[in-house]
């Protein structure tokens, strides 16, 4: 096994369905059960199953899914803080593991004594953070903060304090879950940088998140769970596409039950009528019934599924009782290739008449996506043409 | 791409995960991180004098207070056979192994469950925690050791040069409360409400174990079972023996205590290794 190689293979693992209650009584119970020979199976539920993974040195992989999808149990795993239920789990080298940073702080400590106290959980020496502890202060902007009690600081600060220890211990194995979320915007780009210095220097990364901006910024590769199994595996481009279409799809089903406007029929069209294409005109037409006439400022949106839209288009107008159309047209589509989704509401501060919610999918023709180098947040696919031009002076 | 239905509801059997425990390998990578042994009861320590007003006081309290206590009523009510030591020496030397055992065993118990934030999160060989428990309860006891100074100079007794064989009870000591403190400690995760009863159970200790009292309380027939069964007892009497009244160790006790030790210690260790997987999951 080479040093940041990641194999687990058919990996299984449950928790018991109740796990707060480990009384004297219950283990009683339990054990009375298993002398009847009836088995305790009911009693848990399964965080992963047969859960596949190799990673080499050096890769970038992203972990992504829902809530509950069994994420930060393969980490975990991997970190060796849990062991499997079935299955083999093996890490080749240093694991350097970030999840939940604030874990390993002790809030009545001072910043300081902290950097020595979570270099010594993350196995790294006294004598070496001692040398790096002005690198690490400097990185979590922390010089004015260092000598105070950790519970005076704010929760970015917490996380930067947290997150510089773990970036300076030089793993072959980084595993990171989900704590860029809480510094501020400058912070979270300092991360990513130095994620990707890490990865320069040939360290494996295993990334979980929900900003999937973050995740594919960030990563070649991308695994994504779902319920506890491996439900696509790949190109992290191909895996997030995948995904957010799942997501819409979820977000589909729940079509309102409320809103005094219903939207009864969505249309989206490119030039003549077909297929819209990039760069060029899009018309949306919506046929829209009100039970009585209504003065309504609308909403639309388009977005890769989330209800976070790329882009967003407002008009108020009065509707009248009984069906209206509504069109929308924009010159010029900033989307690359791809498949969108069309966002509508009429949304006021007392009530909403519409609540937000996708109308139609559409799918776009045209150039693929300028690719994002590594290290860099984007925050929505907006396809624009440029002119370049490089003069040798 | 597999999908839910053809999928299977259980792993298959052969691949379920075994426990090898490997002693040896185990005991390597806790002493690599001694380190973080240090960290943490430096950590527990700076704490708690952060906390307390009294701050460095309180180690020595908890000993001075029962010593105060034994003093004034067990002299007077009991007569204890001291062999001609002051009696406040006599029981302060039962009290520093009784303390040390009990704030281990006490906090040491709880270590798993009170550090879940880390259990949870961070990788390290478990050991550490208990470890790190009796390091601040070692400082502790080294701090009330001060006092046992002063008491010889404010009673005038001089130790016996017999004195170089503490060296030997403190091994069997500490063996035995590393022991009871790593097993506690792993049956605690699985049984909380145990937490409640330890305090009870250790009080309870304290009058098992010749802390007031001589090792003489107990009939001659009687005394290499005693102290088989409470290794305390032939450590604490070694202590005064050899401290008070320039004896030597009862080998005859002291022998059966140490083999007790550390079969404890080696059954402990086991115990805590194989309950180990569990620990992430429950804690």
């Amino acid at each position: 096994m080479r040093d940041g190689e990641i194999r687990a293979t058919g990996v299984w693992k449950r928790f018991r369905a109740d796990r707060q209650r480990q009384l004297l009584r219950d283990q009683l119970d339990r054990m009375k059960r298993r002398l009847a020979g009836r088995s305790n199976a009911h009693g848990y539920r399964w965080a992963l199953r047969d859960v596949g993974m190799a990673v080499g040195p050096g890769e970038s992989i992203g972990l992504i899914g829902p809530n509950g999808s069994g994420k930060t149990t393969m980490l975990r795993l991997l970190a060796k803080v849990m062991y499997p239920y079935a299955g083999r789990v093996a890490v080749g080298g240093r694991v350097g593991a970030l999840i939940d940073v604030r874990a390993g702080i002790h809030p009545d400590l001072t910043g300081a004594e902290n950097v020595y106290l979570y270099g010594s959980l993350l196995g790294v020496s006294r004598r070496e953070v001692a040398r790096k502890f002005d690198e690490i202060v400097a990185f979590g902007e922390l010089e004015t903060a260092i000598d105070r009690q950790v519970k005076f600081y704010s929760s970015g600060m917490h996380v930067r304090l947290g997150f510089a220890i773990a970036a300076f211990t030089e793993p072959d194995v980084l595993l990171v879950d989900e704590v860029l979320a809480v510094g501020d915007a400058a912070f979270q780009q300092k991360c990513l940088d130095r994620m990707r210095a890490v990865l320069a220097q040939g360290t494996t990364v295993v990334f979980v998140s929900h900003d999937l901006q973050a995740v594919e910024s960030i990563c070649e590769r991308a695994v994504w769970l779902r319920d506890g199994v491996v439900e696509s595996d790949g190109p992290v481009r191909d895996v997030l596409g995948d995904y957010r279409r799942t997501v819409e799809q979820a977000a589909e089903i729940l079509t309102p039950a409320f809103g005094l406007v219903r939207v009864v029929k969505s249309e989206i069209r490119g030039p003549g009528g077909d297929t819209p294409v990039s760069q060029q005109p899009l018309e949306v037409k919506l046929l829209l019934e009100s039970p009585e006439p209504i003065w309504a400022s609308m909403s639309i949106g388009v977005s890769e599924g989330p209800a976070t839209p790329i882009f967003l288009l407002g008009h108020e107008a009065m509707l009248p009782a009984g069906q209206t159309e509504l069109r929308c047209s924009i010159p010029f589509l900033p989307l690359p290739r791809g498949r969108f989704y069309l966002w509508f509401g009429i949304i006021e501060s007392t009530r909403d008449l519409v609540p937000w919610h996708p109308v139609g999918q559409f799918e776009v023709l045209g150039p693929e996506l300028t690719p994002t180098p590594r290290g860099i947040l984007r925050m929505a696919p907006v396809q624009v043409t440029p002119t370049w031009e490089v003069e040798e002076r | 791409m597999t999908s839910a239905s053809t999928r299977a509801t259980e792993p298959p059997a052969d691949t379920l995960f075994k426990l090898r425990v490997r002693i040896i390998p185990a005991i390597r990578e806790v002493w690599q991180r001694r380190e973080l042994v240090r960290t943490l009861a430096e950590r527990d320590l700076r704490v708690r004098y952060k906390q307390a007003f009294l701050g460095v006081a309180w180690s020595v309290l908890t000993p001075l207070a029962l010593m105060i206590v034994f003093t004034v009523f067990f002299q007077r009510v009991a007569k204890v056979d001291t062999g001609g030591a002051p009696y406040a020496l006599f029981t302060y030397l039962g009290l520093l192994p009784w303390t040390f055992f009990s704030t281990s065993v006490n906090q040491g118990g709880q270590s798993l469950v009170t550090n879940n934030q880390l259990v949870n999160k961070v990788y390290c060989p478990r050991e550490v925690f208990p470890l790190a428990s009796m390091a601040v309860a070692a400082v502790d006891t080294l701090l009330a050791t001060l006092v046992l100074g002063l008491l010889f100079v404010i009673t005038g007794f001089m130790p016996k040069p017999t004195s170089v064989w503490v060296p030997v009870m403190l091994v069997v000591q500490v063996t035995f409360t590393f022991g009871v403190t790593l097993i506690m400690s792993a049956v605690l995760v699985f049984l909380r409400d145990l937490r409640h009863v330890l305090p009870i159970i250790l009080q309870l200790g304290l009058f098992a174990t010749p802390v007031a009292y001589g090792m003489d309380v107990v009939a001659p027939q009687y005394r290499v079972l005693y102290s088989a069964l409470n290794p305390l007892a032939p450590v604490i009497d070694g202590y005064r023996r050899t401290i008070l009244l320039g004896l030597p160790p009862d080998w005859h006790l002291l022998g059966p205590g140490a083999v007790t030790s550390a079969l404890l210690l080696a059954f402990g260790y086991v115990v805590f290794k194989r309950l180990e997987p569990g620990f992430a999951d429950y804690a």
